[in-house]
């Protein structure tokens, strides 16, 4: 029978494609017994931020996790038949990017345990919080940390690590829902803001009874080329897909870009799968570039940024909201004396920071520059307020960007009412 | 109906309000009627244009979507300018217009789609 090639394209957005080419990386890079080792490492990681599991795992061991956490969640959404809408589309890949530093199979799955017993007790269906559910993981190190890094044995570890994982899923769908007026959708990392919350407790708890909780450590740049060349490669193989499925893809992904980007903005649903598709390749060209200039090297932080960038490219980010932002962000950087971009919080910043691009997209250029030289500078500081069980800073700082931004730009914007 | 679904059923009703009244009508007519199987909202206002009933119709009458409905049902009622209705539209199963005698009547449905809580017995 031959292959429909722009259906086999358009069929759940690529994932199978990106998913063989992860997995295939993971054994053709490294011998099998360094890929075990590195494995066991990984899971092994107290996985607080910032753990990079280059330098934990290796890269043949970080990309089977990236490739087995991508598989599960794939074949989740396929067994609950659940459509590739632009959320799904950007948890996935943000599940993809933040399983290069901090989560794996074993701090997840608790996780959504939890909001698997909150959607039974609210009698709702479980995928009705599939949006939770693949952002929830950003909070999976707090799991992590309980069993292997306190200062506990084992058999204490596991079950509270796992039991503080299930009330950590328990209450995040309905925080999530909550955070989302905190700052009126112009957080595109919303469920990163909610969870900066529930993180500052643990931290406060585990401070209060002076557990040591700081345990990240440097990152690995050893890879940088390997990673350039996987970026530009996932970038331009959905760039052509776009072009294969819809000759005419440029004129339908104007419109996209016109949009402001605030939550929930389904471009799949809203534009269409080719200019999407169009999208999150660019948006993964438009990182590259952005390293490129300031001559960042990839570690797995960054990689974890590059891919959130691609999949939001599916839900609320364009070249047009998120350039802005970045200016904005790469301005405070280069101004802070005491700040620099050689610090890994700050170049990953400088590509989460696309996590406000929805106020560039309403307010305009110069407000969004304002919106990410804020964000740039507050991001060190809600670092330190959450502890680092939360994965998804740039989303807790963003929250607090937006929040402050929107009122007052929102009472001095005009909207023109004519009279009907 | 329980009490999420009561604050989702004001919170449409809300952002219904703000739509029209963004769009500069002084009389809107809103009247909600909640059903065993679904909640209809009627709302009847001034004629509108052809193009502003297709911007709706384009924003709304779409399959309803439960998963951006658990997240994002918070931020319904909060629109910020004239052209935001898409998380509306996520909430929203169908969507009716009639025009008569210089007004224009709508018509939203919103189908039950949770399992009520039974009350326990004791």
């Amino acid at each position: 029978m031959p292959i429909n090639l722009p259906e086999f394209l358009k069929r759940r957005m690529l994932m199978p494609v990106i998913f063989i080419i992860l997995f295939s990386m993971s054994f053709v890079t490294g011998s099998l017994s360094d890929l075990f080792s590195g494995y066991v490492e990984i899971l092994r990681s107290p996985s607080v931020l910032i753990s990079d599991y280059l330098r934990i795992g290796g890269f043949s061991a970080t990309m089977f996790n990236v490739s087995t956490i991508l598989l599960i969640n794939i074949l989740m959404l396929s067994r609950l038949k659940m459509k590739m809408s632009g959320p799904m589309f950007a948890g996935i890949f943000t599940i993809a990017g933040f399983s290069f530093f901090g989560k794996n199979i074993f701090n997840t799955i608790p996780i959504y345990i939890g909001i698997y017993l909150y959607a039974r007790m609210q009698k709702l269906e479980f995928r009705s919080f599939m949006i939770v559910v693949l952002f929830s993981t950003g909070i999976s190190p707090i799991v992590s940390f309980l069993i292997f890094g306190g200062p506990w044995p084992l058999y204490v570890g596991i079950p509270l690590g796992t039991l503080v994982g299930i009330l950590t899923g328990f209450v995040l769908p309905a925080l999530a829902a909550h955070t989302t007026r905190f700052h009126k959708g112009y957080n595109l990392y919303n469920i990163g803001f909610a969870m900066g919350i529930l993180s500052m407790f643990y931290s406060a708890i585990l401070t209060a009874f002076r557990i040591d909780f700081m345990v990240g450590g440097p990152t690995s740049e050893a890879f940088h080329s390997e990673l350039q060349l996987l970026t530009l490669l996932m970038s331009l193989t959905f760039i052509a897909a776009a072009f294969i499925i819809d000759g005419r893809v440029l004129k339908n992904y104007l419109p996209l870009t016109r949009s402001t980007g605030r939550l929930v903005s389904d471009f799949i649903r809203d534009y269409g799968r080719a200019p999407t598709m169009l999208n999150v390749g660019i948006m993964g060209l438009m990182s590259l570039l952005v390293l490129f200039i300031l001559n960042i090297e990839i570690n797995g932080p960054v990689m974890g940024g590059i891919l959130t960038v691609m999949g939001f490219g599916a839900f609320g980010k364009h070249p047009k909201n998120a350039a802005p932002v970045m200016l904005g962000a790469l301005v405070g950087a280069l101004l802070s004396p005491a700040y620099s971009l050689d610090e890994v919080g700050m170049a990953i910043a400088i590509l989460f920071v696309t996590a406000v691009s929805p106020i560039a997209g309403r307010y305009g250029f110069f407000v969004g520059v304002f919106a990410g030289f804020l964000h740039i500078i507050i991001t060190p500081l809600t670092y330190l307020f959450q502890g680092g069980f939360d994965l998804y800073n740039n989303g807790f700082a963003a929250g607090f960007v937006a929040a402050l931004m929107i009122p007052f730009l929102e009472a001095l914007k005009k909207d023109e009412i004519e009279e009907a | 109906m329980n009490k999420r679904e009561i604050r989702i059923v004001t919170m449409i009703v809300r952002e219904l309000t703000l739509f029209f009244m963004m769009h500069g009508h002084k009389s809107v007519r809103m009247e909600t009627f909640h059903e065993e199987n679904a909640t209809v909202f009627s709302v009847t206002v001034k004629q509108l244009d052809a193009q502003l009933i297709d911007k709706i119709r384009k924003k709304i009458d779409r399959d309803r979507d439960m998963e951006i409905e658990t997240y994002g049902w918070e931020l319904v009622g909060d629109i910020d300018s004239k052209s935001e209705l898409e998380i509306l539209g996520h909430l929203i199963d169908e969507m009716h217009v009639k025009s008569d005698a210089g007004k224009t009547h709508l018509t939203f449905v919103r189908k039950n789609r949770y399992k009520e809580r039974k009350t326990p017995r004791f």
